[in-house]
């Protein structure tokens, strides 16, 4: 596809792959790119696990930046890290997952279909953070662009890899990782889920409260979209606006699916993920091939997984047929 | 004709307008579902018909030319969904998902080049002779182009196929039990298969009809979550063709009136107003859920599920 355009595409793909994992800096940019992925993907895990379609991974993200960022922008800058930045945290998932619970309550008392919720939500979501950035939020010196203020240094999660982008949330990604893993496996909560999600009769019957459950593997989910939020905001830019890669919650859906919705599955196949992503951007400069291209390989992955499947669950009957 | 109601006339015609690329999705995927295949992937067969069909009339200065592109490509992008999840047995909801960021990367990148060309050629309207003189009425719905004229003669054929022909019987046969339907001898993949590319088609159209006539230019992601909005219509339709302009023309009126108060330089910030038509679709989409619960109408029966012959 990308030879249309009259470029090679061997080097393009070369150059992609250079992009993501070449030298130590774009390979921390890969890093970069991971880190909002595996945490948001960690959470659909839970909920695509009792068979929740949460598209709205999008918007819970947002509201976590804006939740976030309310305090990053209003609190002084004379106040200890220790307490602004737990105080960020916590607004995050907070809104994040107030943004998660509305589809849940509607599909949980009105049957409302969750997809078509989630996704309409994003789109609030994203008119309310430029309702923000083009008026109450706007930093008067940005020349009208769609900006904030910076973050002070006490609102700024500190970065752990010298002269990289590659900041703290790294660390709770892979801390959220094991932590999920060890839910979904060891626990009574997420025992229950999967069962919701094998049979949701057969749970009802066994007295496993649905609404109890989604209700809070909706608020899990939301609440770790909304800490991805501020850690991108928080960690990599510094300050909130327009362009905080909102996709990020489209791009998980991907990694959760095919990562076979395991958590520490997730982890590598985010980084493969975002490796795409950061060499999408490199190649986009150097080559000026769109940034679109991502978007292609990242479906086709997906259809191609999509597909093999068949051969994985009806390998039985192949063999009898043939 | 006092100047108010000269506003209402032009604001209600611009709805019908806008409320055309909403109603050929809508009706593409009520018929889509009611053969038991749930197309996530609308709002990226819409965008590959707006920019292909967008292309093809700038390049052959044709929109009529440039709508059947737009359709076709549409279709064939569907295809994709259809191989999946009826001969592969994939998940819907991810293979549709998947369709939809396919079409928003593909048409970010083959329309690179065309960013803000304006296609330039003015669709005619025509006036339905007898109808068109009813006042308000003939004005608003019978002085429009073929499009319009298209949908509203699409709408009716696909009602009376739904209910009134045997090919709508196997059609919904197929969406609510595969296996009767199929001991009938009924051809279930097969309807599947073509239904799922007739709501591309129709996804495309709606796509194309944007970037032709009602907003003739294009811009990456110029659908901007239309194809999602036609998603929830199909519920609000509760399925029936004949019911899919009432949503659709609803949305589209908001639209007109959001794109009206902007041009009118009111004071409520854009951003606001650009919100209306998504918290207005989830208003509806509780609205309506909430009444067809108590009337008991459902999703067709085995939406989503994909049939295997072989399985017992």
């Amino acid at each position: 596809m990308i030879s249309f355009k009259g470029i090679n595409p061997l080097a393009a793909y070369k150059a992609l792959l250079i992009g993501a994992f070449g030298s130590t800096y774009t390979f921390s940019e890969t890093i970069v790119a991971a880190t909002p992925l595996i945490l948001i993907a960690t959470g659909l895990v839970l909920v695509f696990n009792m068979k929740f379609w949460n598209i709205g991974a999008y918007g819970q993200y947002i509201m976590g930046a804006i939740f976030s960022s309310y305090f990053a922008l209003n609190v002084s800058p004379s106040v200890s890290p220790w307490i602004l930045l737990p105080v960020m945290c916590v607004a995050s998932i907070i809104g994040g997952a107030i943004w998660a619970l509305i589809p849940a309550f509607m599909k949980l008392v009105w049957e409302v279909n969750e997809v078509i919720s989630t996704l309409l939500l994003n789109y609030i979501a994203l008119y309310i953070l430029k309702y923000l950035m083009y008026g109450p939020w706007r930093n008067p010196t940005s020349h009208g662009f769609p900006l904030s203020k910076m973050f002070a240094a006490n609102a700024q999660l500190p970065r752990i890899w010298p002269h990289t982008r590659v900041h703290l949330g790294i660390v709770f990604a892979i801390i959220i990782v094991f932590l999920m893993y060890f839910i979904i496996k060891k626990t009574r909560f997420g025992y229950e889920t999967r069962v919701i999600g094998e049979n949701s009769t057969a749970a009802r019957y066994a007295g496993i409260s649905i609404f109890r459950n989604t209700m809070l593997a909706m608020a899990i989910s939301g609440g770790i979209a909304g800490l991805a939020g501020m850690a991108q905001v928080s960690g990599v830019i510094h300050l909130l606006q327009l362009e905080i890669n909102p996709n990020y919650g489209y791009t998980a859906i991907i990694v959760a699916w095919l990562a076979s919705l395991n958590p520490i599955a997730v982890l590598l196949v985010s980084i493969l993920l975002g490796g795409i992503e950061a060499g999408g951007s490199q190649i986009q400069m150097m080559m000026h091939v769109p940034y679109g291209i991502v978007g292609v390989i990242e479906s086709s992955i997906l259809f191609a997984l999509l597909g093999g499947e068949i051969f994985k669950t009806f390998r039985v009957k192949f063999r009898r047929r043939g | 004709m006092t100047s108010q109601s000269s506003i209402f006339v032009t604001l209600s015609s611009t709805a019908v307008r806008s409320g055309t690329i909403l109603l050929l999705p809508t009706l593409g995927e009520i018929f889509a579902e009611r053969a038991g295949i749930l197309n996530l992937g609308i709002e990226g067969m819409m965008i590959i018909g707006a920019l292909f069909g967008f292309i093809a009339g700038f390049v052959t200065k044709n929109p009529y030319i440039g709508f059947v592109v737009g359709m076709i490509a549409g279709g064939l992008s569907a295809l994709i969904h259809a191989f999946v999840s009826i001969t592969l047995r994939g998940n819907q909801i991810v293979s549709g998902l998947a369709l939809t960021i396919f079409g928003l990367g593909i048409t970010n990148f083959f329309g690179q080049p065309w960013i803000n060309r304006k296609f330039t050629i003015p669709v005619k309207d025509y006036a339905i002779p007898g109808l068109s003189k009813i006042p308000y009425v003939g004005q608003i719905f019978f002085h429009q182009d073929l499009f319009v004229y298209f949908s509203y003669v699409l709408m009716i054929a696909m009602w009376f196929m739904l209910f009134k022909t045997k090919l709508g019987v196997h059609l919904r046969a197929v969406g609510e039990n595969a296996r009767a339907s199929d001991a009938m001898g009924v051809n279930v993949n097969r309807n599947r298969y073509f239904w799922t590319f007739f709501g591309g088609l129709l996804a495309g159209g709606g796509g194309a009809y944007l970037t032709l006539v009602y907003a003739p230019f294009w811009l990456d992601g110029i659908t901007a979550g239309r194809g999602w909005i036609a998603l929830a219509l199909v519920i609000f339709a509760m399925w029936n063709p004949l019911y899919a302009f009432i949503g659709a023309y609803l949305f589209g009126g908001i639209d007109a009136l959001q794109f009206q108060l902007q041009a009118s330089g009111t004071t409520i910030p854009s951003s606001l107003l650009n919100m209306q038509p998504y918290l207005l679709t989830l208003i509806v989409v509780v609205a309506a859920t909430i009444v067809l619960r108590k009337r008991h109408i459902g999703t067709p029966r085995e939406l989503g599920e994909p049939y295997d012959r072989e399985e017992r």
